[in-house]
Parts: C-alpha cells; structure tokens; sequence
C-alpha cells in the first residue's frame, strides 16, 4: 500500500502524502507552489479562470486534457502530469498561441486569460488548425467579462504551429516514473484507490457512506462551498476495463469511468440527437473530468443525461459483493436523490439501447443561457410512427418534480392517435398536469409548466417535414 | 506622432498570458500574515438585540475580533457620508458587516464566525421600488430637469402615449474578486494594496475611520482583475477591514472575497422603474415628455444621487424634445447600495428612450427607424439638450445614415415580417438604436488628474498617474501619448504603479475618463520636459540622440522631471435651475441587432449585430475596439440573461456563475460587425474620445430587437417586455399573447 501520491507538475515529480493531498488542486498550484498564474475565482467549475491541463497515460504517451483544477482534488491525480500556464513558457519565450493573443488584444484586465491560453492549449492538443466552431467548443467553459470573447478567437484561429505538450515536456521519463508505482493500491487516512474491482467493493462494503469520487464535477462543488467532508473517498482510477465504450448488439456499454467527453464522442455519429445535447453539457473541462455513472449517481432531477437514458430504457449493471444486479434506470430512482444502491456496489456499467431504424429521438434542454448551464428543463421524446400515426411514444421530462419523470398519460394518450399538431397541442395540456414542478433560481413554476407543454408541440413542428 | 494612433499591445499582455501578472491575491504572504473576513447580517433588516464576541477573541488562532466601536468613526460615503463600515444597531441589508475577525488560519475563522453570538431581531424589509413608494422611502430629494411648458404641450399633443420601463440590476462580475492586503509601516502608517478604482478615496476613507492623517497612508493599486465600476466606492470596505487588523495588530493583513459573498454583500447596477407620458405629432415628432425615474439605491447613498443625475441627462438620448420633464428619485431599500457599473444610470436613461421611441412607432404604425430619424438631434437646429447643452460636433444624423445603409437595414426588416409571416416554430425581431453619451464626470470638481513623469539618466522613463488599470488599457494609452510628447521609443516608458504617493487627491478611473483626464496631464508633463529638452538640442545643434540629449540635459542641471496637470475646461452644472453644460463632449453611436426567438421555449439568439460608433481618432485602434465589443457583450448581458434573483426575504439566489449568467462565448453574434467613423474631435487629448461605457448601451439594440419581434404576435397592442428579456420573460409574453388571440 502507498501512502503518498505522484503528481508531476511542469515535470516535476512531487510525492504528496497526509492532509495535502484532500487539497483542490488550484489551491495547491497557488499557496503550496507559489504558482499563481492559475485563478481562483468561481471554485465551482463554472468559469474556467482555473484551467489546467491533466496528462494522463494512454498506451505509451501522456495525452493532456483541460480541466477545472478548483474542483479536482490532489487526490484524484495519482500518476497524472499537470501543465500550467507557467509551463507553458520555457525560457522566457511565448509560444504562438500566447504570441497571438498578446497580438490581438486577447487580454484585457488579464484575470481569465491564464485559464483561456490553458483551454487553448487544450484544444492544440487536439487540432492543429482549429475552425471558429472549434473554438467556440473549446472555450465555452473559460468566461472573460472584458473582451467579449472576439479577440480570443482571433487569436486562436491566427495560431500557426502551437507545439505539443509532449515537445515541452517528453512523455517518456514521467511515464517511468509513473509505471515504478501505479500498480500499487494508494491509501492516505480515509482516501483509497484499489487496482482492482474486488478490494473497490470490500472497502466500499467496510465503509458504507463511501464516496465514489471520479471526476469530482459535482463533490468538487459540496466540498468548496459547503465544506461537505465524506467519511471515506474512493477512487476507482485504477480499475482496468471500467473506461471503456462499446457496442454489444443494438447496445451500447459504457464503462463505469467512462467520462462524458469519451462518451459525446463515441454518440456523436451514433445519436445526433444525443450528441446536440452533449455539446450543450458542460464546458471541455467538466466532460473531461465528469463521468456518465456520475451523472447517473448523482441523481439530479436535472440531469442532462437522464431523460435521454430513460427513453432509450437504459439499464445499470451494479457489482457488489454478491455479484452483479440489472436495474432498469427508471427504477433507479426511488425519490430525491435517493438510489437503489446498496452500499456495497458500485456502477460497472451502462447499457444503452440505440434509437432503431424509423425511431425519431428529440432531445430538448432550456436553460437561462444556452450554453454552461444548469438546465431549467429537460425533455427527451422516442417516437414510433406508422404512416400518419404514432405507434408509441416514450417522454421524459427532467426539473418538474424530485426526479426525472415518465409522462404515462401523456405518453398513453399519444399512442394511437393521427400525428398531427392538434394532437401534440392537446398532449401537451396533458402533459402539464402530469408534472408539479417547484420555482426556484432557475425559473418559476408557471414556466416549467409553460415548456412542459410547449416542448411537445414543439416536437411535432420539427418532427414534421418541411419545418426549420 | 510615432506610436498614438496605432496597435500597440497591451502593457500588461505578456504578463496576463504567461501568468507572471500580479494581483492582490497573488502577493506571497509574509509569515505573520493575517486572514480578515466578517460576519454579516444574515437579514435585510434587522435590530440587533444582542452582540457578544468574548467567545470568538478567546478561540485559539484568533488575532482581533472588532466591532463599530473599535473605529474613530463610524461613517463613510462617496457623496453623503451616511453609511457605516459596522452595523451598530440595525442591519439594513442583508450582507451588511456586523463584526470583523482576524485569524491565522481558515479554520480559526471558522471556529470564530461560529463563536460569534448575534442576537437579531428580524424586522420588515423594503425590497422593491414600489415598496419603497409606498412606504415613502427615499435618498435625498427629487430632482428635475424642466424645459420649455411640458404639461401645455401635453394637452395640446395629437398624440399621447403613457408607459412604464422597468429595467432589473446587473452584478459586475468581475473576476477577480475585491481584496486587499494591508502591512503596517513605521510612524503608524499603512501601505494598502487594493484592487480598486479610486485609491485616493481608501486613502481619505481609511484615515478617517481609523482617525489617522491620510499621509500616513499608502494606497497602490497595480492592476484590476476587472472593475466595470464595482471598484469605484466599494473596494473600500474590505480595505478598510484590513486596515483596522493591520493597524490593531501591527500585522500584516489580507482580505480576499470569494465570489459568492463578493455578490452578496456588494452593491449592483440600479435596478430602474420608470413611468412616461409623451406627446407626439403624426410623424412621430416628440412635442412633450413627462419622464418619472425612480431608481433602487440600496440601504445608503453610496453613489446614488451622480448615477441619478447621469440617468437624467440621458433620458433624451439621441433625440431633441423642445417641452420636458425629467423627474428622478432614489429610492431606499434594504439591499446593498447599489453602485456604479458601466454606464453610471445612462444605460437605466437611454433604454427608456429608446424604448418609448419603439412605442410611438407601434401606435403610429411606422418603421422605428423612421420615428428615431424624425426626432434625432440637429447638426445646426434642434441641438440643445434639456439641460440646454449644445450637442456639438453632432455625428448622430451621419451615424443613422451609415448604419442604415451598412447593415441592409431596411431589406432585412422586411425579410424578418416575411420570416414571421411564414415561421411557425420561430419569431425574429430587429431594431435600431441609437447612443449619445456625455463625457466628464457630472461632478464638476472630479474632472481633474495630475501626472508626475521621471526621465532617468539612460533615456527611461516612469510615468505615474491617478489613472487605475482594471483592463481597459488605460497605462497603454498613457504609454503612447508620453512617448509621443517626449519623442523616446516607446519601450522605453514604464507606467508605474498606480499610488496615492506618487499622485495625491485623485479621481476614480470612472466616466470612461481615465485616458482622457490622466493622459492630458501626463502629456502636460511631458510638453513641459520636451520645451526644456528642446532648448538643450538647440543648443547642441539638433544633433543629439534622445539617450545623449537626456545626459547633455542633466549636466547642464535642466530638471529632468515634471509633474502635470489637468482640469476640463469649460464644465459648469447647476442643480437648482437644473441647467449647464456638465460634459465635455459626447460620444455616440449607433447600432443594430436583429434576434431570433423559439416560439416554444422563448430561447433567444443574437444572430447579427452592427455598431458603428464616433469614437474620434482612437489613441489604441486595438485597444478601442476590445472596448466596443467586449462593453456591447456586457451590454448583451444585462438586457439578456443576467438576472438577478432574490427569495422573498431579499436573499440573492443568483450570486455564482452556475446561476448567475454572463455572456458565454456562444452567445457572441453570428454576424458581428463592429466599426467607427473617422472624425475628429478637437476637445480632447489626441482628438480622441472616451469610449470604455459608451458602446455598453448599444446593445440596447437587443432588448429594442426582441421587443419588435414580441410586437409582431402582439394583436397591435404595444409589445411589452421587462429588462432583462430572459427567455423565461420572452416566453411569458408570448403565452399571454397567444392565449389572448386564442380567445380572439
């Protein structure tokens, strides 16, 4: 058992054991190394003045993706290189991404320009030659309150030749350093981080109110603003063959570690729909750290992945100690927040059957801004149509109640009937007396109610041919 | 002139990319260093029964817990000194500090603000402004601005139109949150950092509470991590908290908002609740405008009364009203003083405007373009304000022209009736509007600034003004002019950190006046050194380089430094006949946006946006146009998604960005065209303009565009539509209108 963790930070190896290492890493980089080119602002995932880049081994290199570093724990970091906006420089010189911006005015009162250059360098990781779509994508968690944002893409699409991390900083001798320890299991007072399923479950089974922490999108934000201090903290980051999607038949199988960016990338040519959606999610850094079963544990009525599993009848695979139990996800769900989980078993897996041939899905998400944000509502629709009728449809509704909502009646008056817009109209009444949706910060109740209703004749506008 | 004129980078720029740049918070800490924080009134308004911290001072860890009664005064204010740093009796607003605790470590300020007993007596709060009318609850007194016989010209209008415009608040949300470290320094004096506006009123303010001469003070300001007017009076409070720790404990002393209280406890843009009544002919002509402008100014003045005074002067807008009436009232109420922000109550003054200017145009059945060009200021006639201020320099007719005609205006207002007539699942709207905004500060006395400028014996220059960098790139243009001014390259001039030692009694960066005040008391600085270096190179046959000319120059004992000065000349403003000429000059603009909404969901989209500004000859053409466009996103913002929301008891629910929601890259305009004219303007340093507020309020044009596109399932009533036009706001409105031609 290890009782310290290897973080590499600029590609130096630091071993970090005790109270250090339950730390946020922005506050690490700023009071512990002095590093404070990183910005505190929002400690929340929600502005991105904190990103940082997190190489991670895959096969025999180290791949660098931005993440929020206010809501990743030193923890979670065991074996990962962290590059910084100090790190990005070497010998005084800026490298052409920064060249560009300075070029283009790209900062202004320089606060959230550390976390853009590192969103930026994220995304040169990736592309070469970004498109301003590309741009969009990548920077769509970074916030800047000056510029409004032109002058930043500006300076990311005039970018030639930005180098890769791996050319500042070679993969090589980290990954050996990294390969002397990671098959040892690590523990630090209550954190443990098994290398395998089975000592996962025991500890989990020895300390029931364990906290399975993967991406921290979510425990990063209880911890920072309500100081929330769970009795113990499991990491599964060294379980082999939980990362991993795949398609069984008309399935999918997505690996209980599998994050939402590994996901959004394995849908996007599967389920349009689904993958319009995952674009709206979250920023680059949430999905590289947030995990699809995270989301699904989390159990938020407004989930943005929800709706669409519970059309699709997904179904959990749950290891405990007794082996392996199927729990369709609708089932899942026994009131607000509250799970069918016992308390030694943990989400291995997800199986998510694909829309079939002549099956039309529509997802739909309303927030405030349409982009990094929280959603007032969520819907996802899975229709079945005969002709000039619907065969079966399935709807469900996130943020009108505890949890994520089937809408039976609704769902029960449809079937059968001529698809026509007086239908949908009329369901759509249905549909909002089927909810009871609260008023909170996100929007009334009268207007939960006003989409609820809405969103189906919104459905059939789109659904029918000829219509934007 | 070498370097005005042109791109030159951003001073800082290499700094904030490589991250080497400095804030506050970034400044290692020295051993002994204290963490400051506070404990605030839970309730918008309380009595305080009961206040006992004996318990907190005896926790381990804790350095000094500190009510009113440890301060020499107890009372501070920009314009009426009528707040206090420490609630004594009563809270008025909720996030009001009560108690202040230094602590060596976060968990030893845990401990204490647990440790605090605070017995309050919850009281009734007034949150709103029609609370406030109703309970009589003002600052100061009315004001007016009366021209020609507004209530004669009403009767005999042909037309008459009776409204309210209600607009909701808007957070700064800078970035970097308030924060200040103070360390104590010999013969009793403190050395503030503080990322602030206004070091000169922490000076004023700190010594007055703690009962110290301002000259025993040090305040420096090197850069902000934005501002945007929340810098301006309120970086004062957490200063001031640091600085009774430090000169208590003769430690240092460090205070660092996180952002959540950063939003609760600080003051926003004025929210507004304005009622009109406007008389017209068949063309549209406004002939009469009775305007009633009450704002929401918070528990205490703060800057109230001046942002009041700018919302009166900018009631009329682009547009000439021979017979008016601008009425204008602050109202008090249990929530944060509402302060400055970008715009300083212009934007609350002109949105009304252009509001009533799509409303006349509804009820006449014309194209709003048209009704603004009827009513547009003269070049020669029709030119005065209601103030009586000539609108010289008037670009505003050629503004409209230009912009028309750039942005395929009418075309495309056609194509948006034929794309409503023919969309069953969308609705788009378009609108054009206009923006004069007037330059100076309206209080005569703050249009001053001094400069002191350092030639060294190698040819390098210093140069230190009151002018504060928060990122509008304020040192960069001051950079230019002394380089111009003095002849030296460019590389060879450091702006200096900004400090009340260098520069004394100086104004906050504000008004969009920074270059224009700082840089012509730097470029007096610099004439001054210039005429003396001339005279040496006369001497020497105009054969000496600048480094040999600096060095001929100090052995013939010419001094080699000068501090300068500027005041505005000309300003004048009288509140009593409500009369005078309060600014400098205008800068102006004209823009529009057309949007697209979701019928269904009320989701809004900016799909093109054209701002065509006179800006005169811009100092930094780069520089400038980050201005306009980053000040037309905010603009975006706050008439779009930023809003503000609050429980019933007047606890803010909005006060992070994961519910409160600034412009995110995706929201910037597909099509987003930004320019200026080329015209001079002779009054001001470089013939260049102010420009940091006054492209903020053309994304008015927004607001304006959604109302239009509302306006077209409206059944010919006029469109309404509050401030910020959410999509939840837009979608109501719809549900009404489609339920009402249901019925019909």
């Amino acid at each position: 058992m290890r009782p310290f963790l290897l973080v590499h930070v600029n590609g130096v190896a630091h071993r970090i054991g005790g109270a250090h290492a339950f730390q946020t890493l922005s506050r690490y980089l700023r009071y512990e190394q002095r590093a404070t080119g990183t910005k505190i602002v929002c400690e929340e995932g929600d502005c991105g003045a904190c990103t940082v880049l997190i190489g991670r081994a895959e096969g025999d290199t180290l791949r660098y993706r931005p993440v929020n570093s206010c809501i990743q724990f030193l923890f979670q970091l065991d074996g990962a290189h962290i590059v910084t906006v100090e790190g990005l420089t070497s010998g005084g010189a800026l490298t052409p991404l920064q060249d560009a911006m300075v070029r283009c005015h790209g900062a202004q009162c320089g606060y959230c320009t550390p976390g853009f250059v590192m969103a930026m360098a994220g995304m040169f990781e990736c592309t070469n030659k970004p498109a301003k779509d590309d741009v969009k994508a990548a920077l769509t968690g970074n916030l800047c309150r000056c510029t409004g944002y032109e002058s930043i893409t500006k300076a990311a699409l005039e970018v030639e030749q930005q180098p890769r991390i791996e050319q500042l900083y070679p993969s090589e001798p980290i990954l050996r350093a990294i390969d002397a320890v990671k098959r040892e299991p690590v523990r630090i007072d209550n954190f443990y981080k098994p290398v395998d399923l089975e000592s996962a479950i025991a500890f989990k089974r020895d300390h029931p109110n364990t906290v399975i922490v993967q991406g921290a999108t979510d425990f990063g934000v209880w911890r920072t603003k309500r100081g929330f201090t769970p009795e113990a903290v499991l990491s599964l980051e060294g379980i082999d063959g939980l990362a991993d999607v795949r398609i069984d038949g008309e399935a999918l199988l997505v690996g209980g570690r599998v994050t939402l960016a590994q996901f959004e990338s394995s849908v996007r040519e599967l389920v349009p729909s689904l993958a319009e959606i995952m674009d709206r999610f979250g920023s680059p850094q949430i999905k590289n750290a947030g995990t699809l079963a995270g989301n699904i544990a989390n159990a938020s009525p407004i989930a943005d992945s929800l709706p669409f599993l519970y059309v699709m009848h997904a179904t959990l695979e749950l290891t405990g100690s007794d082996g392996i139990r199927v729990v369709p996800i609708r089932d899942f769900y026994l009131g607000y927040k509250k799970l069918d989980l016992r308390a030694d078993e943990i989400i291995t897996r997800i199986r998510i059957p694909l829309p079939k041939d002549g099956d039309t899905l529509r997802l739909y998400k309303v927030s405030k801004r349409s982009h990094l944000d929280i959603s007032t509502f969520t819907a996802a629709m899975l229709m079945r149509r005969n002709d000039g009728k619907i065969d079966s449809m399935r709807i469900a509704y996130g943020g009108v109640g505890p949890v994520v909502l089937r809408l039976g009646k609704t769902e029960e008056f449809l079937a059968g009937r001529a698809y026509s817009r007086e239908t949908f109209a009329e369901a759509g009444e249905i549909a909002r007396g089927e909810i009871a949706p609260i008023s909170d910060v996100r929007g009334a109740k009268e207007f939960r109610l006003q989409l609820a209703e809405n969103v189906l004749c919104r459905f059939y506008e789109e659904t029918q041919a000829g219509a934007r | 002139m070498k370097y005005v004129g042109t791109d030159v980078p951003h001073d800082s720029a290499r700094g904030h990319v490589t991250g080497e740049s400095i804030y506050v918070d970034d400044m290692p800490p020295l051993p002994n260093e204290l963490l400051v924080d506070f404990v605030w009134s839970p309730y918008a308004h309380a009595r305080i029964r009961a206040l006992d911290v004996a318990p907190a001072r005896a926790l381990h860890g804790i350095a000094g817990v500190y009510t009113y009664r440890d301060l020499a005064h107890n009372v501070l204010g920009p314009i009426v000194q009528d707040e206090p740093l420490l609630a004594e009796d009563v809270c008025t607003f909720r996030g009001q500090p009560i108690v202040v605790i230094a602590a060596e470590s976060q968990a030893a300020m845990n401990a204490a603000k647990r440790a605090v007993k605070l017995d309050l007596e919850e009281l009734k709060p007034i949150l709103t402004i029609d609370d406030a009318i109703a309970a009589e609850s003002f600052i100061g007194e009315t004001r007016y601005i009366r021209r020609g016989d507004p209530a004669g010209a009403m009767e005999n209008a042909e037309h008459v139109l009776e409204g309210v415009f209600i607009n909701g608040g808007q957070d700064h949300f800078y970035l970097e949150s308030q924060a200040a470290l103070v360390y104590p320094g010999e013969f009793d004096g403190l050395t503030v950092h503080s990322s602030t506006q206004h070091p000169t009123e922490l000076q004023h303010v700190i010594a007055h509470l703690l009962g110290i001469d301002m000259s025993q003070i040090v305040v420096q300001s090197k850069r902000m991590g934005g501002a945007f007017g929340g810098k301006e009076s309120q970086a004062t409070h957490p200063a001031a908290m640091a600085s009774l720790v430090a000169r208590t404990t003769r430690r240092p002393a460090r205070i660092v908002f996180d952002k959540d209280t950063d939003m609760h406890v600080t003051g926003k843009r004025h929210p507004f609740q304005n009622r009109y009544r406007v008389g017209f002919t068949r063309t549209g002509e406004i002939t009469s405008l009775l305007v009633d402008l009450y704002s929401d100014g918070g528990a205490y003045a703060d800057l109230s009364p001046a942002v009041m005074a700018r919302a009166m002067t900018h009631a009329d807008n682009a547009y000439y009203i021979p017979h008016i009436e601008i009425r204008g009232t602050i109202c008090r109420t249990n929530t944060p003083p509402n302060t400055a922000f970008r715009g300083f109550g212009g934007p609350q003054g002109v949105a009304t405007m252009e509001n009533i200017q799509e409303e006349i145009a509804v009820f006449l059945k014309k194209d709003p373009l048209d009704v603004r060009r009827v009513n547009c200021y003269g070049v020669d006639t029709r030119n005065t304000t209601p103030y009586e201020e000539i609108v010289a320099n008037n670009t505003l007719p050629r503004l409209f022209t230009e912009l028309e005609e750039r942005c395929d205006y009418r075309t495309r207002r056609d194509a948006v009736r034929a794309f409503n007539e023919s969309s069953a699942t969308h609705l788009k709207g378009i609108a054009l509007t206009a923006v004069k905004f007037g330059i100076s500060f309206n209080t005569k006395f703050l249009n001053q600034a001094n400069a002191l400028v350092n030639v060294y014996l190698d040819g390098s220059v210093q140069v230190s003004t009151g002018a504060t960098e928060m990122g509008q790139g304020v040192n960069t243009k001051i950079r230019q002019l002394v380089a111009d001014t003095l002849g030296v390259a460019i590389e060879r001039v450091v702006v200096m950190t900004t400090s009340t030692e260098k520069n004394n009694n100086t104004s906050a960066t504000a008004a969009s006046s920074g270059a224009d005040l700082n840089g012509s008391a730097a470029v007096d600085a610099c004439s001054r050194i210039r005429s003396r270096l001339d005279d040496v190179q006369e001497r020497h046959g105009g054969k000496l380089s600048w480094e040999e000319l600096i060095k001929a120059a100090y052995h013939e004992r010419v001094p080699l430094g000068e501090r300068g000065f500027y005041a505005t000349p000309r300003l004048d403003w009288d509140w009593t006949s409500g009369r005078g000429t309060p600014f400098l000059y205008f800068t102006m603009g004209t823009s529009c946006s057309e949007v697209l909404i979701d019928r269904f969901t009320g989701e809004m989209k900016v799909l093109r946006a054209d701002v065509l500004m006179d800006i005169g000859r811009p100092i930094n053409p780069g520089v400038d146009r980050g201005q306009l466009v980053g000040a037309f996103i905010q603009g975006m913002g706050w008439v779009t998604t930023e809003e503000l929301r609050y429980t019933e008891g007047g606890e803010l629910l909005s006060h992070s960005p994961t519910t409160y929601k600034i412009p995110n890259i995706n929201d910037v305009p597909e099509i987003f065209n930004v320019d200026w004219i080329d015209h001079d303007n002779p009054v001001n340093v470089a013939g260049s303009k102010a420009v940091g507020e006054p492209p903020l309020l053309m994304a008015i044009s927004v607001w304006c565009a959604v109302k239009n596109a509302l306006q077209f399932v409206a059944n010919g009533d006029i469109a309404q539509l509050r401030l910020p036009a959410t999509n939840e706001e837009i979608l109501s409105r719809l549900t009404v209108y489609a339920k009402k031609a249901a019925i019909a």
